[in-house]
């Protein structure tokens, strides 16, 4: 075979062996196999770069990227070599570096048995192929290179993915309570970051602590597979599936009641809950098998989130405290963290990866100023809300005002008449003998006239905004005073009264006319509702709450009380059930008592009678002026 | 025998207020305004006045202040149809406040209260 026919065969080969799609391990073995076929050496090595020394042996093989050509093995100077290089000195030899530029791949070693001559095509051939085999490695490195890259991207990608899922899902709401309901769903569903509970803290900045706001997750492993069997059937992106989850009935997750019911201040630095919020990054608590370092865990019966003595809110989270393992992620709203979420694997005991609160820590960026959003929406629908009823208010009290202008016009002009007809009827009256059939009608004439003075009385007065003079008053003459304007009940029999005035009633702050006035037609109220026969009690006493003092009355009736149905509505104006009333008269006593910053509780016994209690704060120093 | 002044500008009252006021054992002059008072002051010479507060022209706090620069002591009772002007400071140079009613009884018994101190 001539010198050429064999460089052409071999580099034939060598070429096929490197385009041929084949493991590399493969490839290799078959060159070298070619090249042991072509110059039958004893020996045919790759030595990679850790295999070589780059100080010994190889020397200038590795520096100078030359060949080095020992054709008499036994000449060579062994001073010069590390001991465990001594098996590459045979009796001829030659090291060929595979070198590709500036990557130094490793050494193509041949070693013989016997003295030889190195021609230089052989070596020559030899270089060639040397090279060839580092390119081939160093193109190998770059696939490896590109491969882990890609997959590295294509986990990237599948994250970013789910992230654009998941926030994708919480645009379709605004709604506060559903916001975090999905942002536990996607932090717990396989297709989100598949962790097994997810609880979720806020921070109430008024009260300094940090409240358990809802919490997703099963209660026990087999709940735990039931939910996961369920949720893999339902198929779809978090996007589509999540909103699809119906948040569960109240009741339903003990685990959500449990989380609802902790609250943990923030002083409670130990927390890692707290320790989250002021630290502001995430924590990964794999267990805490030691003692040491800043948060301990884990001593019996104590808490799972290691608050430190005199906190055990989160003890119930785990069994076992001691091999809880879980993570807590900031939930950052503008500028400032507004909450805690906390991830466990409790079930399946999953590790929690590092990457995995990257992850959790990405979405809860999202999930934070979705929050805050929905928070905004809130205050913004509550501020509309209250914006809503002021103007209703405010046309409300156009309304009334106007009502006013008008009744007053009309009042003034119907009272004048009203009063001469009552006048004249009430002289008729006295002319007229009790047996005479006119007696009747003048009495009809009286009663309606004193109706209709009530009705406008009642309607002038409401609609009026008095101007109060307040000054202080003793309630028992003004209730007197006001008994006197209904004394006609009393004296006719009908109604019996029981008056029952305590020791030491302080006095009160008021105006004199208003509060005769509502007492005036609570008594008038009472008296109406007993038809037949009557028992009006009065009570009048002081008592103290909480330091204060106060004077209570009691205006009690035996009649028939108030129909339940009509109860709430009662202090509305214009709501009667009486045919003669414009519904008035306890609406007023309402404006009055509440203009006195006083209460009024009504204790209703259909079919035995009503009472209406109310009350006033004492005047204090008036009161014990008046008793000096 | 007493001597009542009752202004008021509607007729039917002031022949309420006589009829019922002469019944008491008064004896009553009327006025239908507030100028009409004014000039039937010195003439008559009341021992007390009942007098409107709305009415045409002069208003009742009008002649109440009039009548009070030439009567210092002269009882006045204003007398209205609501209670309107009661927390009006206006009216507190007046002796009393009555709100009109059919039933005369509140005011025959202030009238009685001042005339009988006399």
């Amino acid at each position: 075979m001539s010198g050429q026919d064999y460089a052409y065969d071999l580099l034939k080969k060598f070429l096929q062996i490197s385009t041929v799609s084949l493991p590399m391990e493969t490839k290799l073995e078959q060159i070298l196999h070619s090249i042991s076929e072509a110059f039958q050496p004893d020996q045919c090595l790759l030595l990679r770069p850790d295999q070589v020394n780059p100080n010994g042996l190889f020397l200038r093989v590795v520096s100078e990227k030359k060949a080095l050509c020992i054709e008499d093995g036994a000449s060579f100077d062994k001073e010069k070599i590390f001991p465990d290089e001594e098996r590459f000195l045979c009796p001829a030899f030659i090291c060929l570096p595979m070198a590709d530029g500036e990557h130094f791949q490793g050494i193509l070693y041949l070693g013989f048995s016997k003295h030889r001559h190195f021609l230089s095509e052989e070596v020559g051939l030899l270089l060639l192929l040397a090279k060839g085999i580092g390119e081939l490695l160093r193109n190998e490195i770059l696939h490896a290179e590109a491969d882990q890259t890609i997959a590295k991207l294509t986990a990237l990608h599948t994250q970013l993915s789910t992230l654009c899922e998941l926030n994708k899902t919480l645009l379709t709401t605004v709604h506060f309570e559903r916001i975090l309901g999905m942002i536990l769903t996607a932090t717990t569903h396989g297709d989100g970051l598949g962790f097994n509970r997810a609880m979720l803290f806020m921070v109430d900045e008024k009260r300094r602590v940090l409240k358990g706001t809802i919490a997703v997750g099963p209660d026990n492993a087999e709940e735990a597979g039931r939910i996961w069997k369920a949720l893999s059937h339902k198929g779809g992106s978090p996007s589509v599936v999540i909103p699809q989850i119906e948040s569960p009935p109240e009741s339903v997750s003990q685990l959500d009641l449990l989380v609802k019911g902790i609250e943990i201040p923030l002083e409670q630095e130990q927390c890692i809950l707290v320790k989250t919020v002021l630290e502001g990054r995430p924590l990964n608590i794999r267990t805490s098998q030691s003692d040491e370092g800043w948060f301990r865990t884990g001593r019996e019966g104590h808490c799972s989130l290691s608050s430190g003595v005199g906190c055990y809110e989160g003890r119930l989270l785990s069994r076992d405290p001691k091999s809880y393992a879980f993570a807590t992620v900031p939930l950052w709203g503008k500028g400032r963290i507004i909450g805690v979420i906390l991830v466990d694997n409790l079930f399946n005991q999953n590790t929690i990866k590092d990457e995995d609160i990257q992850f959790l820590s990405m979405f809860a960026n999202q999930a934070g100023l979705a929050i805050e959003n929905a928070l905004l929406y809130r205050n913004l629908q509550e501020a509309h809300h209250e914006l809503k009823e002021a103007q209703s208010l405010i046309i409300h009290n156009e309304k009334m005002a106007a009502l006013g202008e008008l009744s007053n016009t009309i009042a003034h002009e119907i009272k004048n008449p009203l009063t001469a007809i009552g006048g004249f009827a009430r002289r008729l009256d006295r002319t007229t003998l009790s047996e005479s059939p006119e007696k009747r009608y003048t009495e009809t004439i009286i009663q309606e006239v004193a109706k209709l003075e009530r009705v406008l009385n009642d309607f002038n007065h409401y609609t009026h905004e008095h101007s109060m003079i307040y000054d202080s008053q003793d309630l028992s003459r003004i209730l007197e005073a006001s008994l006197s304007s209904v004394t006609d009940e009393f004296s006719k029999g009908k109604i019996q009264l029981v008056k029952e005035y305590g020791e030491g009633i302080p006095k009160v702050l008021g105006d004199p006319h208003q509060l005769k006035h509502a007492f005036h037609n609570l008594i008038k109220n009472a008296c109406e509702s007993m038809v037949h026969k009557g028992t009006l009690s009065l009570r009048l006493y002081p008592f103290s709450k909480n330091g204060a003092s106060y004077v209570r009355l009691e205006v009690k009736d035996t009649g028939k009380g108030i129909d339940p149905e009509s109860l709430p509505n009662i202090f509305n104006p214009f709501y009667s059930t009486k045919k003669s009333s414009l519904g008035l008269g306890l609406p007023i006593v309402h404006k009055i008592v509440i203009s006195h910053q006083g209460q009024i509780e009504v204790d209703n016994h259909p079919g035995e009678g009503v009472t209406f209690i109310i009350t006033f704060p004492a005047f204090e120093g008036v009161a014990a002026q008046g008793q000096s | 025998m007493k001597r009542i002044l009752v202004v008021d500008d509607e007729e039917n009252i002031r022949f309420l207020f006589k009829e019922e006021l002469e019944e008491e054992g008064f004896l009553v002059e009327l006025a239908s305004s507030g100028e009409e008072a004014l000039e039937r002051l010195s003439l008559f010479r009341p021992d007390l006045i009942t007098l409107d507060i709305k009415m045409p022209g002069m208003n009742g706090i009008e002649v109440l202040k009039r009548i009070r620069e030439l009567e210092r002591n002269l009882p006045i009772v204003l007398c209205s149809a609501y209670g309107d002007y009661k927390q009006d400071f206006t009216t507190w140079a007046s002796d009393a406040y009555v709100v009109k009613s059919a039933d005369l009884t509140e005011l025959k018994s202030t009238i009685r209260k001042f005339l009988e101190r006399r």
